[in-house]
């Protein structure tokens, strides 16, 4: 039986407006993504991939077009809705791992627990599982300025696993980091879809850590080349 | 963690800028409670309790025209009045002091428990006053600052008339609302100044709050048309009088209360844009994980009211405890008796840190729900 796709995008556009131009950032895009792949969005800057990756997350909306994830068209819910549903079906990983300086690395785990209805106990449950995944329950109580790069880009994972999203978004998640943490952070992130069938949407210049996505595409000027 | 100890670890992140910030927002509204204090001392000057049935006679010009010594009887015959004594005011310096640091009256010793029944003072000194024209009485507050016991001697050299008394002190009294001012016998001052059949102003002693209507009436009326048309009013007035003089202080205070208030929105306003300025990107990327704009909001407010509340406690705190409960008395060199901080000042206070907390709080927050996510990842640390 074939596996039901999770992500359906269709003739996805985004224009933007600057000054007196418009740039188009994504043209007639159409894409499905199935569940529990790895996709690697490749292209050169400015190709649109980071743009189709936050379309896809819910935090920037299309000019045209349709993005339904888990049938559900994200182009057409409100703020507050979209807020809520990144919250339960979306994990972020940045490039620059954007933790909250102030907070130690259970905290930051900790943080989009704070919007569910789950008890003290239970978060504490939830945030020690997912730092044990990533491999770092031995520093929970460390602050980001005390956790090497790649330790922070694990927590980062750590972070957007918490809430047990259905997909993780990734934005050049290795560009930071040397290659063996690199290694260890595209490892983390394919037993993800492998062993907890996450789907992973990863957009990346590295062609090595593409090999590691089940399923690679590239987009040029906005528009899909394979 | 919860969502408080987030909003208080964000708000100390730079603990530089948190303290100082809250220092600016203590002293500023240090500062607005003292002046709505001294506000509120000036214009309503502190009573005694037997003020409601007193009443000042004065010239109807001046007050610093004399009256005739003959108006008394007069005075004394106008029903509802009980007793009626002179009240000069000598304007003596003591020792070699350059101004005036209390008050000394000539008046009837006689009539001072009559008249001044909340003046305390033991018998024995009570009747060694009445005893002795060259005698006085002193305010405990004048005694301590200058270490003066009953028995003591003291000079002072008019700077209205041309005497120079000496006094020996027969009693030192409490329980007025002014334990500063020097007492002593009409005739001693009669007697050093050429007996010159005149008084500063007459006190009054009226039976009843009912009467007192009719008797300023009727004493207005018994000079009216005469050579010394006099002013008759309650004690209050008469103290309000004296506020008048001192021009629009009121106008003035609240220009400098405004400034005040108006600098301290700047300066936490500026604060509070600063500090959500360098953290866009942490706002944005907790709008990625799912927090909403009013949960954003909630958290700019808080951290802004909670810096303006620390502030107030501090400021109005501190001068609620230094005001209420330090000498007032000796940190102003006597100028204030009482300096209370009252409830409405303080609830005063704490408007305006509540107003300066969600003001403060405006612009950033309309940045942040302007910024979008994609935007707020776009800036740097």
């Amino acid at each position: 039986m074939a596996e039901a796709n999770i992500v359906t995008v269709r003739k996805l556009s985004k224009i933007y407006r600057q000054g007196d131009i418009n740039v188009t950032a994504l043209n007639q895009i159409s894409l499905d993504i199935k569940t529990g792949e790895i996709l690697t969005l490749m292209g050169p800057s400015g190709s649109g991939k980071t743009t189709l990756l936050h379309i896809i997350a819910g935090i920037d909306r299309p000019t045209s077009g349709e993005c339904r994830v888990q049938d559900i068209d994200v182009t057409r819910l409100n703020e507050s809705q979209l807020a809520d549903w990144r919250n339960q079906n979306v994990g972020f990983v940045f490039q620059t791992f954007n933790l909250i300086p102030v907070l130690t690395a259970y905290e930051n785990v900790e943080l989009p627990l704070l919007l569910t209805r789950l008890g003290r106990k239970q978060r504490r449950h939830q945030v020690n599982t997912a730092l044990e995944l990533v491999g770092l329950g031995d520093r929970s109580h460390h602050l980001p300025r005390q956790l090497s790069g790649g330790q922070e880009q694990r927590v980062a994972i750590a972070r957007a696993l918490v809430t047990s999203p259905s997909l993780v978004v990734a934005d050049e998640p290795t560009g930071n980091l040397d290659s063996h943490s690199a290694q260890e952070v595209l490892s983390i992130l394919q037993s993800l879809s492998q062993s907890a069938g996450k789907t992973v949407i990863m957009v990346t210049h590295d062609p090595k850590a593409a090999a590691f996505g089940s399923r690679s595409i590239h987009l040029e000027k906005g528009e899909l080349t394979n | 963690m919860t969502i408080g100890s987030f909003i208080l670890k964000n708000a100390l992140r730079n603990k530089r800028r948190a303290t100082l910030s809250v220092l600016s927002v203590a002293v500023s509204l240090f500062l607005l409670v003292t002046l709505l204090v001294a506000l509120r001392e000036l214009t309503i000057p502190p009573e005694d309790a037997g003020a409601a049935l007193r009443v000042v006679v004065r010239s109807r010009i001046s007050l610093a025209n004399p009256l005739p010594a003959r108006q008394r009887p007069i005075i004394e015959r106008i029903p509802g009045v009980e007793a009626v004594s002179p009240f000069t005011w000598f304007g003596g310096n003591f020792k070699n002091e350059e101004g005036m640091t209390f008050a000394q009256f000539a008046m009837d010793p006689k009539l001072l428990r009559p008249i001044f029944g909340e003046a305390k003072m033991p018998e024995d000194q009570y009747e060694a006053f009445e005893k002795d024209q060259r005698s006085c009485i002193l305010g405990k507050l004048t005694a301590e600052k200058y270490k003066l016991k009953v028995g003591d001697r003291i000079t002072l050299a008019s700077t209205i008339y041309p005497a120079t008394l000496e006094f020996r002190i027969a009693g030192i009294y409490s329980g007025t609302i002014d334990d500063r001012n020097l007492l002593f016998h009409h005739k001693y001052f009669d007697e050093a100044t050429g007996d010159l059949g005149q008084v500063g102003t007459w006190w009054v002693k009226v039976r009843s709050a009912e009467d007192m209507p009719r008797v300023t009436t009727a004493i207005n009326a018994a000079f009216a048309n005469s050579s010394s048309e006099v002013r008759a009013e309650t004690e209050r007035a008469f103290q309000l009088s004296f506020i008048s003089m001192l021009g629009n202080v009121k106008l003035l205070v609240a220009s400098i209360s405004t400034v005040v208030v108006f600098t301290l929105i700047l300066v936490t306003a500026s604060t509070m844009s600063m500090a959500i300025r360098e953290r866009f990107r942490e706002l944005a990327v907790l709008k990625a994980l799912g927090f909403r704009r009013r949960e954003l909001f909630a958290f700019i407010l808080a951290e802004s009211f909670g810096l303006a509340v620390t502030g107030a406690v501090l400021g109005a705190g501190g001068a609620y405890f230094l005001y209420n409960y330090g000498n007032i008395s000796k940190m102003t060199n006597g100028i204030f008796i009482t300096f209370e901080v009252t409830p409405k000042i303080v609830g005063i206070a704490i408007l305006v840190a509540t107003g300066l907390g969600i003001v403060a709080s405006i612009a950033p927050s309309i940045s942040v729900a302007r910024t979008s996510v994609v935007d707020g990842l776009k800036t740097l640390d």
